[in-house]
């Protein structure tokens, strides 16, 4: 499902004008990172994806939907939206039943809800944990059945808004391997992240943003590479990519295999 | 997005430097003289001769006027309908409907009551829209107020506005799972249960957090306490409260005198 953004500004109704002429075409089962500082309007952007912010001026299409003229609750089944802090909405007495609200919301069967909430715990590997309170789980489990309440809704564009905050190593693994599933089934994923090495090793294009205005898209190899541009919007990229400039690389490197092949040469 | 939940309006004026006890007991001064002046214009000419200038040299006239036209005059005009067809009083007729009537009698009082409120929401709205809260109740404190106390009021000024932000997250994220909340009633009466949960569970979080932050800074200590922020009490001010208690025993000696 193809997202279209035609010159989109947003201004807050306390005047903030978080967003300036934004143009952005993401094609379907593509995998984005989002990156910039803070109060760069990234989440505003984000969250003109499923309608809970309406353009200001210009338009949003989501697979040839404008989303001025679709509920929320609508477009829910094309975008799913993770955000931030799981305890914004986990409510359910237990996991289970936290996962199944969405499906149930967008008024699927029960063989089907019963179907995709499977898969959602098996792909966050919480099948265990099914019968738990969602509140007797660590901080990062419930991180995980957030993504999972939003996985089990089956739509096409999932959103994850700083999937890795707070997040051990073995969790952001978790999350790496779900984003990677996500995308051998042809989802399209746009994640918004501070945590740049993630963003080096899971994402084949990346977007800069400043000040509303997108500063750099393109591929992660060649956006990483301009280090005096992200530097504008206090993004420093990995410290191999860093190195491997320092040590006169020709091409950008983002990972170690990259950087093994590079230095091999 | 976070609304204001303090009418406080930073502004430099004679008013806002004053000290926030002395705007306290002015404001405190003028309900007591309104409410207990044996003389019938007494709140009305309090209202014109003292709030009027007052909000002026505040230079909140603006913020005043807003408030009083838009949510105390409407108040206002109902109660003085409802109290001057209530009030006993027997003398010359002025209204009649449905056989209710509206007296000479009934509508002066009706009028005096209703000036005598003006002037008492007039005085405080003056006192909050120059005076911050926090500052009122750190003066306060500072004169012997429990912590506790002073806790309690500020804290429920910024919870608020805080709940609000955070319900506004909480609809934004379920109704991107698909919860219904812009149709029918019915939908949206099963729809509390996810909104409500969040909002409950976060805040309880939150109250022991924030009791965890301020006892890690010394909350319940019983050490004398020192003040980030000074305030002024000048010579003036004293005089000023002095003179205002002066005036309300006056009034008080007056009406218990001449009555």
């Amino acid at each position: 499902m193809k997202i279209e953004i035609k010159d989109l500004y947003f201004t807050y109704p306390t005047g903030v004008e978080a967003l300036r002429g934004i143009s952005l075409t993401v094609e379907s089962g593509e995998q984005v990172a989002i990156v910039g500082q803070n109060g760069a309007g990234k989440t505003t952007l984000v969250k003109h994806l499923n309608g809970l912010l309406l353009p200001t001026r210009g338009q949003v299409k989501i697979g040839g939907w404008d989303t001025t003229k679709y509920p929320v609750a609508k477009l829910a089944s094309r975008v799913g939206y993770v955000f931030q802090n799981p305890d914004e909405q986990l409510f359910s007495r237990n996991v289970g039943m936290e996962v199944a609200f969405g499906p149930k919301n967008l008024g699927f069967d029960a063989e089907r809800v019963e179907a995709l909430v499977n898969d959602a715990l098996v792909l966050t590997q919480l099948a265990d944990k099914t019968e738990t309170n969602p509140y007797d789980l660590s901080a990062t489990w419930r991180k995980m059945v957030a993504l999972a309440s939003i996985l089990s809704m089956d739509t096409d564009i999932l959103i994850f808004d700083e999937p890795t905050t707070g997040q051990d190593a073995v969790n952001v693994a978790r999350i790496a391997h779900v984003i990677a599933e996500l995308r051998k089934r042809g989802k399209t994923v746009i994640t918004i992240t501070h945590d740049i090495d993630f963003c080096a090793e899971n994402f084949e294009r990346v977007i800069a943003m400043s000040q509303g205005k997108i500063l750099l898209d393109g591929r992660t190899n060649d956006v990483l590479g301009r280090e005096e541009i992200l530097a504008s919007t206090y993004v420093d990229p990995p410290q191999l990519t860093r190195l491997g400039k320092r040590l006169g690389f020709k091409n950008t490197v983002r990972n170690q295999e990259e950087f093994l092949n590079a230095l091999k040469k | 997005m976070h609304e204001r939940l303090s009418f406080f309006v930073k502004r430099d004026s004679p008013i806002h430097r004053l000290n926030p006890m002395t705007k306290a007991v002015m404001a405190l001064s003028l309900v007591l003289i309104a409410f207990l002046s044996p003389w019938y214009w007494t709140p009305l000419a309090l209202f014109l001769f003292v709030i009027l200038p007052l909000s002026l040299v505040a230079r909140v006239a603006r913020e005043y006027w807003n408030f009083i036209l838009k949510v105390i005059l409407p108040t206002l005009i109902i109660l003085f309908i409802m109290q001057a067809f209530f009030l006993p009083g027997e003398s010359r007729s002025i209204f009649e409907v449905f056989g209710l009537e509206i007296t000479e009698l009934s509508a002066r009082l009706a009028f005096r009551n209703v000036m005598r409120i003006l002037v008492m929401i007039s005085s405080f709205t003056i006192l909050l829209l120059t005076t911050h809260p926090s500052e009122l109740m750190s003066d306060l404190s500072r004169r012997g107020l429990p912590g506790q106390f002073a806790y309690v009021v500020i804290s429920s000024l910024q919870i608020i506005p805080q709940m609000q932000a955070k319900a506004q997250t909480i609809i934004s994220a379920q109704r991107s799972r698909g919860l219904d909340t812009q149709s029918s009633f019915l939908r949206r009466v099963g729809g509390i249960l996810p909104l409500v949960g969040p909002l409950v569970f976060g805040s309880l979080v939150e109250v022991e957090e924030r009791a965890i932050a301020i006892e890690a800074r010394g909350f319940t200590s019983t050490r004398p306490k020192t003040f980030l922020r000074e305030i002024q009490d000048t010579s003036f001010d004293r005089a000023l409260r002095w003179a205002l208690i002066a005036c309300v025993i006056l009034t008080l000696i007056l009406r218990i005198w001449l009555s």
